[in-house]
């Protein structure tokens, strides 16, 4: 590109400050408002949290399991996140070491207390369940803007919040969904509502997020998150307590070693 | 130290085990483990003096774990079996007793520790610290704890561990009442040494492992009294040499696929200097037929270069494994797999599920079938030890 000199400068700065270039496409408007959204959380360092997931079959029997985990900020990259299960019992001390990654792979590896083992796994699995729940593993893994690509769909309102509907169409090719439609709260830019639609592009689950706290005046998190899968009546909730920003992580506690340290 | 456990070390587990229990309801122990209850039946009648057709066995594991000060922790990890029948498989020990010490980018542990080193699934050639408690099962799962002394160095690109390993442990055999085991018992009171030193010899051991994006890789070298116990004839008593290994483990993780290798070289001046691998692959399909359901095939080779002198049933065997995840609320799974003998044609069958039942209580079975043995020398032994397994599991 020549460089401007500063009068033609001033007169493209001027021109472009006063008229509108051309309308904004609604995938221009969607891609927008997300990269806005997720920039919200940029700067966030380090968060722990612990996290109760309660699954809910159809005849109502509740099964639960307490996990906690620990994500480190990456920047220009995806997450660094170990998951830790405490319940059920059987599991305990079972933990696991995720590097997500934009458009790579994932890199996974799996802590087996009993063995003493760090066993490295593949990432491929984006579609299972994450703990035999309904969450799918892509459903709760590092979100990334690159992971999907987005249009907006207009505006609506939810319980009286006004929303953004944003449609986002995975890049992933073994993603389980043809798309996700999300609804933004416009003020917070944070979901409040998410449905997936499977292969065959019919509603296959909606997320429900509610709860949505502030933390060190900028992170939005919710404190409930309740999937519900509209094709078997099945359905799993999230409760998150103990919410804590810059605690002092580094990459030395991402570590196979970490792994192994877990308690 | 003898393998049968004496006083000292019953009344050290089950102190560490009764103390601890009421101890860890503080906040400062984490702790896991379980109580399980186990049934085994078997299908022929015994080609030696143990003639039961069942037998039941009560076993107790448990991993206490607290902080000391800033940089310290320690673990404690009792375990005990008592069994119906056999007093070999009546016995206590603990696999571990570690109290480590971690620096920036240095840890110090000391006491008795348990390592894992491989990448493989049907054998873990590389993974010499410590002695299998073969006692406790065919998959050499089970270990005694080891006494150590290990440094762990922590470079940005991986981990240098080493260790030194004062005083070692005799491999576990099943006894003269004990099921499954061969025709013969072995004589394990009476093991020898190729070091006059015995069981007190010093061992030293090191690996260094890393990763890249694709890769998971491991060098390791051992030096002193092999883990694999030559057995005399007619003697039957062990005999344990001194070796050096050298060993190399690699894991290619690509998609679905995940690429293995372990390859060892093991010399020493009472053995035949041999190499070892294995390798194979595993390869998984998610959501099969539009269900929860995740299959994993386990297809994995292993061989020796000794052949048949090798004294190792796995001198040129095949592994092929399926292992179904059901992915429901009570983490359904099972396992079936056989394992062929490319030169004699011996073939052992086995099969594993697991269930949870409730929140805190697991199912197991297990059977394995020792089919068409009859050109394998070691296998053969075990022809009539086919078995089924159910064990019932409460874990906290």
């Amino acid at each position: 590109m020549k460089l401007l000199t500063p009068a033609v400068a001033a007169v493209v700065l001027a021109f472009t400050a006063t008229t509108p270039i051309h309308a904004q496409t609604p995938e221009e408007l969607g891609l927008e408002i997300v990269t806005k959204a997720n920039a919200q959380d940029d700067g966030f360092g380090d968060s722990t949290s612990s996290m109760i997931m309660t699954l809910v079959n159809r005849s109502g029997k509740k099964n639960v399991r307490r996990i906690r985990s620990r994500v480190l900020e990456v920047a220009n990259d995806g997450d660094k996140s170990m998951t830790i299960f405490d319940e059920p019992n059987d599991v305990k001390g079972t933990a696991s070491l995720t590097y997500s990654h934009a458009t790579e792979a994932d890199e996974q590896w799996l802590y087996l207390p009993a063995l003493k083992r760090v066993k490295r796994i593949s990432s491929k699995n984006k579609t299972g369940a994450f703990m035999g729940s309904e969450f799918a593993f892509e459903d709760i893994g590092s979100q990334e803007v690159e992971k999907y690509t987005y249009k907006h769909l207009g505006e609506d309102e939810i319980d009286g919040v006004p929303v953004h509907v944003i449609e986002s169409v995975p890049a992933y090719k073994y993603s389980g969904y043809t798309r996700l439609v999300g609804y933004m709260d416009k003020e917070k830019l944070v979901n409040v509502k998410v449905e997936y639609f499977d292969r065959k592009n019919a509603l296959l689950k909606v997320l429900t997020m509610s709860g949505y706290q502030q933390y060190k005046d900028k992170f939005w998190r919710a404190d409930k998150l309740e999937m519900v899968n509209k094709q078997t009546g099945k359905s799993t909730t999230l409760e998150f307590s103990d919410y804590q920003f810059g605690t002092g992580l580094a990459d030395k506690d991402f570590s196979s070693n970490a792994l192994k340290k877990i308690r | 130290m003898t393998r049968s456990p004496s006083i000292s070390s019953l009344l050290a587990s089950a102190t560490a085990l009764g103390l601890l229990l009421p101890v860890a309801a503080s906040a400062e122990w984490s702790y896991r483990g379980d109580i399980s209850l186990q049934l085994q039946a078997f299908t022929d009648s015994a080609q030696h003096s143990a003639t039961q057709s069942a037998n039941s066995s009560f076993s107790g594991n448990a991993e206490f774990n607290r902080a000391i000060g800033e940089n310290g922790d320690i673990t404690i990890s009792p375990f005990f079996r008592v069994d119906q029948h056999d007093d070999q498989r009546t016995h206590v020990d603990l696999r571990e007793l570690l109290y480590r010490h971690s620096f920036e980018t240095l840890e110090i542990s000391a006491g008795l520790g348990k390592v894992f080193w491989g990448v493989a699934e049907s054998s873990n050639i590389v993974d010499i610290i410590n002695q299998r408690d073969a006692v406790e099962g065919l998959d050499a799962e089970n270990k005694l704890g080891q006494p150590m002394v290990n440094l762990l160095l922590l470079p940005d690109w991986g981990e240098i561990n080493l260790y030194v390993l004062p005083g070692f442990r005799e491999r576990t055999f099943a006894g003269k009442d004990g099921r499954p085991r061969a025709p013969f018992v072995i004589d394990t009171d009476n093991a020898e040494y190729e070091d006059s030193s015995k069981a007190s010899h010093v061992d030293f051991a090191a690996r260094i492992n890393g990763a890249t994006n694709e890769w998971d890789w491991g060098i390791s070298a051992f030096s002193g009294t092999g883990r694999e116990p030559l057995i005399g004839v007619p003697s039957l008593r062990p005999f344990y040499p001194q070796i050096s290994q050298f060993g190399f483990d690699v894991q290619g993780t690509f998609d679905s696929w995940l690429l293995k290798l372990e390859s060892i070289y093991q010399s020493g001046k009472t053995i035949d200097n041999h190499s070892r691998f294995v390798t194979g692959y595993e390869y998984s399909f998610y959501g099969i037929a539009d269900s929860a359901i995740d299959l994993g095939i386990v297809h994995e080779f292993l061989y020796d270069d000794r052949q048949q002198r090798s004294g190792n049933a796995f001198q040129n065997d095949m592994l092929l494994g399926l292992r179904f995840a059901f992915n429901d609320e009570q983490s359904t799974d099972a396992l079936v797999g056989v394992i062929k003998d490319l030169d004699g044609g011996a073939t052992i069958l086995t099969a594993e599920a697991n269930r949870r039942i409730g929140e805190s209580f697991k199912l197991t079975f297990e059977a394995i079938v020792w089919a068409d043995a009859n050109n394998d020398l070691i296998l053969n032994s075990f022809q009539q030890e086919d078995y089924v397994l159910l064990e019932l599991g409460y874990f906290f």
